[in-house]
């Protein structure tokens, strides 16, 4: 069942394009204007200065050091990290280490969040369904989730933040410290450090999951509670746990394999001219390719929670009247 | 012999009215000594002499530790009062000058109750006096009335000048978890900083400065004769030699060491060093053998210890002058030790980490850095507490010159997850401007100016000014009077002041000495005042002019570029206008007024205008205004670093929509 689910995440994924093509939209478009105005900054800064010679062809680094010293808002991220698969390393170590400085950006980051949260239940209903809804059906369902899939994220942003207040600073803060303290060989840390990785990892995924699957919940049954949703989502985890963390880390272990090619192929600094484009073009290439990896995850794991229940494996019918829920619409049929 | 108080009390009252005379104002320099001559059969004045016999008790993390100083009055005035550094005491409670300053410079996270260290002195004695009792606390710093990082000791005599006394200390100490430098992690001690040290005294009075957060030492030389005690299987480094070593009862080893001509003194132990040696050689520098103490967990880096040692060894050596000892300790700290990156007489701690790509200079940028410390620093005793630039900034320079000439490591690697994994960032490569600004000197350039007394900086500046623009001043000069002339101030003042004490004035001697040059300008910008430099292109043209109406054979381009002084600092700079047949026009400017304009009519269009092209003036806080041209790139390197960081901001919202 595991297997196809993963399977048939991937065949909802690819027969759903436009969702596709709708997340990479925005996930490009929302954060253009943050980039013009670090680009004009930028722009500023160089002047009609022969600085932006080298700035153009490569990396300044002077001219780089330099603008950081007088760099505020978001200009003051703009480090060396932004540069190839350092990026990729900077956020994932960013999340994991707790120390996710995004006050510059704070407002864009919260709005594009809230727009996933909109989003996500036109896209689990679409998924469930595997039949196109068209735009009002996805606009539709979207918007008749959006309360209770908002509710549920602010309970979501509630749990992790005191994963991340409580536990994650008890984790590496008090507990790390305590225990790497006396050490004085480095790579016994790091070992400690890698424990923690995974048993914060561990936490993270599971609330992950949980509420992945009341988010499915919610909107596959068309529940109004929140809360009702999440102990749904627990009951289900629980009584699937092998099949739920089986699909989860087959599709964790395609992010893996991902992040690893992503690593050997991520362009450097690049010149300008056509060379930048390819280099721009490639990670839009791998951007895509984990914006699809996550639509997978929801996909998958909605095809996992379609198969696992009694209902005639929620094979979707055109609905007898719009919006219903999928599950009201596979008992109709 | 012990003195009555009645009598101890007068002979204080004449010794402070001795003292007082002898602190009167005699036209002295600051910092000098009278009787700094090296002794015969010696290199240095072998003034404070320690033989010290210290045992490790590793379970208790104390020192027990009794001293004899044989010291000379070197400077031209009596004195009947003794200074002492006891530098661990900075680490008895909260309320030191050093935890204070700490404090301040918002970089204190409060100690765990086993951290704290300290140093009691139990016994002093002087010609049979015993003195204990009289000892007090003094801040002449702050006025720290809690601070007990220097000790006073009023003597029942004077000692005239040149004369020498025995001063016997006894004492104990715990060892601090390392707040700075010196400490215990596990079984990895290094120990600096430790014993009873006596001050420095000038011709103007006792120089003994209270433990500062942001400043290092100052003492005289001599010769140290050490026993150190520790447990058996405990490998030891420390200054000087090892001379002697000895099984001793209670399952413990006793190691003598032997250092001639240094100022200090610093040890380390521990049973997991990984001991190698490798012998310096070179076709006109004396042999050095290099002694390097490694973490298990770096043994694959063994080489590039050695081979960054050697480029100190070899180019400041070539430089400078010789390194006159024959043997080298490289210590490799151990992990949370914060000991790494410290220099001490013939031993330092480098800094390495358990991954670290060979594209990054670590471990060789701080093991160049330290080992040219022996230099400035070990040979050249700067007085640390006041100018501290004398060292720090002499030695940075010095270190990106020695790894530029040398082909170090030039990457840079961010580290992520914890800070154990790099990522070597490709297309960054550190030049010599890059590197001398990395000390933060533009973000802290007007904070302090380098003549004030380092410890009387702002917390927090300290590295920005003294490494950072000393450098970066250093550099700027090289730039101006060439290599060969900077080299041979360098090596003048090296072999002028060596085992002695200089002062910054010495130090600007010597430069004006070899350029032939009046450079007090230089010096009155970069190191009496905290002006910035900065000149800029304020406006540059190149318009078609007919030159006369009625013809058109006459059109010829007004080129107008005018060059702008924004910051206070003066510096002379040049201003190149260049031309699209080729042609260039170099015009030297003092920079001394705000502005200057220069006009051409030319055949040929400008393409740019550019105030310092050749970058003598590596101190200019703001470089890229420096130039302009008529076919600017900035819309391009925008547009290419705004898709850069687009991309990283796309993946930073991918990263988040993990959450939802």
């Amino acid at each position: 069942m595991t297997r196809s689910a993963w399977l048939d995440g991937w065949r909802r994924v690819f027969r759903a394009p436009a969702i596709v093509a709708g997340v990479f939209v925005i996930t490009l478009a929302a954060p253009v204007p943050f980039a013009l105005v670090l680009g004009r900054a930028i722009e500023t800064h160089l002047g009609r200065s022969l600085a932006a010679d080298a700035a153009a062809d490569g990396v300044h680094y002077d001219w780089w050091q330099e603008f950081m010293s007088q760099a505020s808002g978001i200009a003051s991220t703009f480090t060396p990290a932004v540069i190839g698969f350092a990026s990729t390393l900077d956020h994932l170590s960013r999340v994991l280490d707790g120390s996710g400085e995004i006050f510059p950006i704070a407002a864009l980051v919260a709005g594009y969040l809230l727009l996933w949260v909109f989003l996500s239940g036109g896209i689990i209903d679409r998924y469930a369904r595997q039949r196109p809804t068209r735009a009002y059906g996805f606009f539709g369902a979207a918007g008749a989730c959006f309360w209770r899939l908002l509710r549920l994220g602010l309970i979501a942003a509630l749990i992790y933040g005191l994963l991340f207040m409580y536990v994650h600073r008890w984790l590496f803060d008090e507990a790390y410290g305590r225990l790497t303290r006396d050490l004085s060989v480095e790579r016994t840390a790091f070992m400690w450090r890698v424990m923690f990785y995974a048993l914060f990892g561990a936490l993270l995924v599971a609330v992950n999951i949980t509420f992945d699957y009341a988010r499915i919940r919610l909107v596959v049954e068309d529940r109004y509670s929140a809360l009702g949703a999440l102990r749904a989502a627990v009951a289900f985890v629980l009584r699937h746990t092998d099949r739920v963390m089986a699909l989860y880390a087959a599709n964790a272990f395609v992010f893996a394999l991902l992040i690893a090619v992503w690593a050997l192929a991520a362009p450097g600094a690049g010149g300008t001219g056509w060379t930048m484009w390819i280099a721009f073009a490639s990670s839009q290439l791998y951007l895509l390719a984990r914006l699809v990896l996550k639509l997978q995850f929801m996909a998958s794991q909605t095809s996992l929670f379609q198969a696992s229940l009694a209902h005639a494996g929620y094979t979707a019918a055109p609905p007898p009247v719009w919006p219903e829920s999928p599950a009201a619409e596979a008992i109709g049929t | 012999m012990r003195l009555s108080p009645a009598a101890f009390v007068s002979l204080l009252l004449l010794s402070c009215l001795i003292d007082v005379d002898a602190r009167q104002p005699a036209a002295r320099q600051p910092g000098v000594q009278e009787f700094d001559q090296p002794q015969a059969g010696g290199r240095s004045p072998r003034n404070a002499n320690y033989e010290i016999d210290v045992a490790l008790d590793h379970a208790a993390r104390r020192l027990t530790a009794r001293e004899t100083i044989r010291w000379r009055n070197t400077s031209a005035n009596a004195t009947s009062e003794l200074q002492f550094h006891l530098y661990w005491n900075a680490w008895r409670d909260l309320e030191s000058t050093w935890l204070r300053e700490r404090r301040l410079a918002g970089t204190f996270r409060p100690p765990r109750a086993d951290a704290w260290g300290s140093i009691d002195v139990t016994r002093v004695r002087v010609r049979d006096a015993d003195l204990t009792a009289h000892t007090r606390f003094i801040a002449p710093d702050d006025g720290n009335t809690v601070d007990q990082t220097v000790m006073s000791v009023p003597l029942p005599f004077v000692v005239p000048p040149n004369e020498s006394i025995d001063i016997e200390v006894e004492w104990t100490a715990k060892v601090p978890r390392p707040f700075a430098r010196t400490g215990y992690v596990g079984n990895y001690y290094f120990i600096a900083h430790w014993f009873p040290k006596l001050g420095v005294l000038e011709d103007a009075g006792w120089n003994t400065h209270q433990f500062h957060s942001a400043t290092e030492f100052y003492s005289d030389y001599g010769v140290y004769d050490v026993r150190i005690t520790v447990p058996q299987g405990f490998v030891v480094g420390a200054s000087g030699r090892q001379v002697e070593r000895t099984d001793v009862a209670g399952g413990l080893t006793r190691h003598r060491y032997r250092g001639e001509d240094i100022h200090d003194f610093a040890w380390t132990t521990s049973p997991d060093f990984v001991e190698a040696k490798q012998t310096f050689t070179h076709a006109t520098l004396p042999k050095v053998e290099m002694r390097l103490l490694l973490q298990p967990e770096h043994a694959g880096q063994e080489q590039r210890h050695f081979d960054a040692t050697a480029v100190a060894l070899r180019h400041y050596g070539e430089w400078f002058g010789p390194y006159p000892y024959d043997h080298l300790t490289v210590v490799d700290p151990a992990f949370q030790s914060i000991s790494g990156g410290m220099e001490y007489p013939t031993i330092f701690t480098a800094g390495t980490r358990w991954i670290a790509p060979s594209a990054v200079s670590q471990p060789e940028g701080v093991t160049i850095h330290e080992a040219g410390h022996q230099f400035w620093y070990g040979i050249i005793g700067t007085n640390e507490f006041e100018h501290a630039w004398m060292d720090e900034g002499l030695t940075t320079f010095s270190t990106i010159r020695a790894a530029s000439e040398a082909g170090a490591p030039d990457g840079i690697a961010p580290r992520f997850f914890g800070g154990f994994i790099p990522w070597v960032i490709d297309g960054i490569a550190l030049s010599r401007f890059d590197d001398a600004n990395r000390y933060g000197y533009r973000e802290r350039a007007e904070a302090d100016a380098p003549a004030t007394r380092t410890f009387r900086y702002w917390p927090g500046t300290h590295v920005g000014i003294s490494y950072g623009k000393t450098a970066l001043w250093l550099h700027t000069l090289e730039r101006h009077l060439g290599w060969s002339v900077l080299q041979r101030a360098m090596s003048t003042y090296f072999d002028r002041w060596k085992f002695r004490h200089p002062q910054p004035t010495d130090f600007f001697a010597s430069l004006t000495e070899a350029s032939g040059q009046d450079l007090s300008w230089f010096f009155d910008e970069t190191y009496r005042s905290s002006n910035v430099f900065d000149y800029a292109i304020q406006s540059f043209s190149s318009t078609r002019v007919r030159l006369k109406p009625d013809s058109t054979s006459e059109d010829r381009y007004r080129t107008i570029v005018v060059a702008q002084r924004l910051g206070e600092a003066i510096f002379p700079v040049e201003v190149v206008t260049r031309f699209r047949d080729g042609h260039q026009v170099s015009e030297r400017w003092n920079g001394r007024d705000r502005r200057v304009i220069y006009t051409y009519e030319r055949a040929s269009e400008a393409l740019s205008a550019h105030v310092d092209p050749e970058r003598v003036l590596l101190l200019d806080v703001n470089y890229t205004n420096n130039s302009a041209t008529l076919a600017p790139r900035a819309h391009e390197a925008g547009r290419k670093w705004g898709l850069k960081w687009l991309v990283w901001l796309q993946e930073l919202l991918l990263t988040y929509a993990f959450f939802v």
